[in-house]
């Protein structure tokens, strides 16, 4: 009974993925705001630095992403709440367009501007919206957990 | 509803032609290498890629008796093997031949998840393989056939590659200084310690090798001195004195800029007939399969050879910030094309008569091949005919068969030549770790 009560409020899963979902985010505007920088002063440091941070926040999408997957598709013990499908496929869009960010990243020099920019606006932006839809759910999930303690 | 499915299939379409558009490697090579030889190649539009064309076949080396194709009227024999990384040669005197054993120094710094990548790439084609750092001496066996004696000359140096021979003075250029040693005739191990003439640019290495070529009067040593990048990917502050042939002088060890604007000049030799200086250069990578030919050219004092803002002459290539037009205007246009990709390494102008006659009066180039294109090219000798100190027809293939009919596995892959007293023309191999003798059919 109390096993059965405790998964209902923590479950290892949505630990994880709380854990780790918002690191990808975080290097994704990383790399975002060196780009911009590279963009203007073309100087290797930024693009190089940039590429790392595109590819270490695509390890580290890797599980809340496949977590998500689950969650939101195959998950039949709850139902989809309002605003996660969308935000399943922002979520695609985004990390999609970092992995082709990735490999723009991998061009020598100059060569990664400006699609590498480009790549990173779009992910960037894809996975904000994304948090910004779901950003209500979580406001009443903690706001009913304050009203149960 | 319905809009909402629509909506759905126009994201599901969306991720997968990207998906689709990621698993689009590096195109094939689109122009017959034909094409792209001698002094106006044919030169398609710069590409930018996701994954640039790619094909690294696997080292394998020389099983057994396997050897290389020659042209008919030439035969091949293998006069040294189980080298640590042969790639230039100098035949002394008395007909011993110094080989210098070497590869990159393995100091660069990993400053992208690229280069991670290219370093495992490299390995699995044998051309990451560890250099010797030393000079072997063979020897020939009196009265025998076969391969040569080896004798360990001499050792512990960093990454060398030039060598030369100016009286009794032996030059070998590290990749971070020029060494000078007293050369005594006969002997088997070096006997000078050596000192260092002069020091040479050596931040980075990415392309570590130092070509070296004495003047006729044995007063200036010329080095060919790589680029630190692909294309200023490491900055530009890391290419002063790159990309460059320098002028040492021997008397000092003091040295200028003698011409700059080539990418890679890891051969340079005396043309004849005309006494000119050549060079032989790799050019740029991942603009496309078929860019850019890598060249040889003669090289003009203070002459400026187009690397990195332009190639070809006046291509400018939008990868470089800033861009330079002023540059851009004054880059010599090189003198001879030999195909893109094909890793030309090494140059040598025959002087010999022991070869038949059509191969007296023109330059063999030594193609070590490239990463950087689908299907193979380079991997052969070429000779290239000159007449009245240029160039005068295309190159024709001479030693040939470094890789398997499939392309997946590599034998070897040829970098330093020289001749002999008896007009042999000698072939460093990196990858088969052998010295091949090249000679006309039938003779001894």
């Amino acid at each position: 009974m109390m096993a059965a009560h405790r998964s209902s409020r923590f479950s290892l899963a949505s630990a994880v993925f709380e854990l780790l979902d918002p690191i990808p985010f975080g290097f994704f505007v990383a790399t975002l705001i060196f780009d911009i920088i590279y963009a203007n002063n073309a100087n290797v440091l930024w693009v190089k630095a940039a590429s790392w941070l595109v590819s270490i926040g695509l390890i580290f999408a890797i599980i809340p992403q496949l977590i998500n997957l689950y969650a939101v598709w195959f998950n039949k013990r709850r139902g989809r709440m309002a605003g996660e499908a969308a935000s399943f496929w922002l979520n695609v869009i985004g990390i999609v367009a970092a992995i082709i960010n990735a490999f723009v990243h991998s061009r020598d020099a100059y060569a990664a501007m400006p699609d590498g920019l480009w790549l990173s606006i779009v992910t960037v932006v894809a996975l904000g919206i994304g948090r910004i839809i779901l950003s209500g759910r979580n406001v009443t999930y903690k706001e009913f957990s304050n009203e149960r303690a | 509803m319905n809009e909402h499915k629509q909506n759905w299939r126009l994201k599901i379409g969306a991720a997968a032609s990207l998906a689709l558009l990621l698993t689009a490697c590096g195109e094939k090579a689109k122009i017959d290498l034909s094409q792209q030889l001698g002094n106006n190649p044919e030169l398609p539009k710069a590409q930018n890629f996701l994954v640039p064309p790619m094909q690294v076949p696997d080292g394998v080396g020389w099983k057994g008796a396997a050897k290389p194709q020659v042209v008919s009227g030439l035969q091949i024999e293998k006069i040294a093997s189980g080298l640590l990384h042969p790639r230039q040669m100098l035949v002394l005197p008395n007909q011993d031949i110094l080989v210098v054993e070497g590869n990159g120094p393995g100091e660069e710094a990993v400053t992208s998840p690229k280069q991670l990548i290219a370093g495992m790439v490299k390995g699995r084609s044998g051309k990451g393989g560890k250099g010797g750092n030393r000079v072997t001496l063979l020897r020939k066996k009196a009265g025998s056939t076969g391969e040569w004696e080896q004798h360990v000359y001499i050792e512990h140096l960093h990454s060398p590659f030039g060598i030369q021979l100016v009286g009794d003075t032996l030059y070998i250029a590290n990749t971070g200084n020029i060494m000078k040693y007293r050369y005594t005739p006969g002997e088997t191990k070096m006997s000078d310690p050596g000192t260092e003439l002069g020091d040479l640019p050596s931040t980075v290495n990415h392309h570590w090798t130092k070509a070296l070529l004495a003047s006729p009067d044995g007063k200036k040593l010329y080095v060919g001195i790589g680029s630190n990048s692909n294309i200023t990917e490491n900055g530009l502050d890391v290419e002063y004195r790159r990309a460059a042939v320098l002028e040492v002088d021997t008397a000092t060890g003091a040295s200028r800029v003698f011409a700059s604007g080539i990418r890679n000049p890891t051969g340079l030799q005396w043309e004849p007939q005309s006494g000119k200086l050549w060079a032989i250069a790799n050019e740029r990578d991942e603009i496309g399969a078929d860019l850019v030919p890598d060249y040889m050219t003669s090289v003009q004092e203070k002459g400026f050879y187009g690397w990195p803002y332009s190639y070809y002459g006046q291509h400018v290539d939008e990868r470089v910030k800033p861009q330079r037009p002023d540059m851009v205007a004054k880059a010599i246009k090189p003198d001879y094309a030999l195909g893109s990709h094909v890793a030309a390494l090494g140059l040598w102008f025959y002087t010999g008569t022991g070869l038949p006659q059509q191969y007296r009066s023109g330059a063999f180039v030594a193609e070590h091949g490239s990463w950087d294109r689908t299907p193979l090219s380079g991997y052969q000798v070429v000779y290239v005919p000159f007449a009245n100190g240029m160039p005068a027809g295309p190159a024709q293939p001479i030693v040939t068969g470094f890789y398997s009919a499939d392309e997946k596995s590599l034998y070897g892959a040829p970098v330093g030549m020289a001749q002999d007293a008896a007009g042999a023309l000698l072939i460093a191999d990196d990858v088969g770790n052998v010295i091949w003798r090249v000679t006309s059919a039938g003779q001894k």
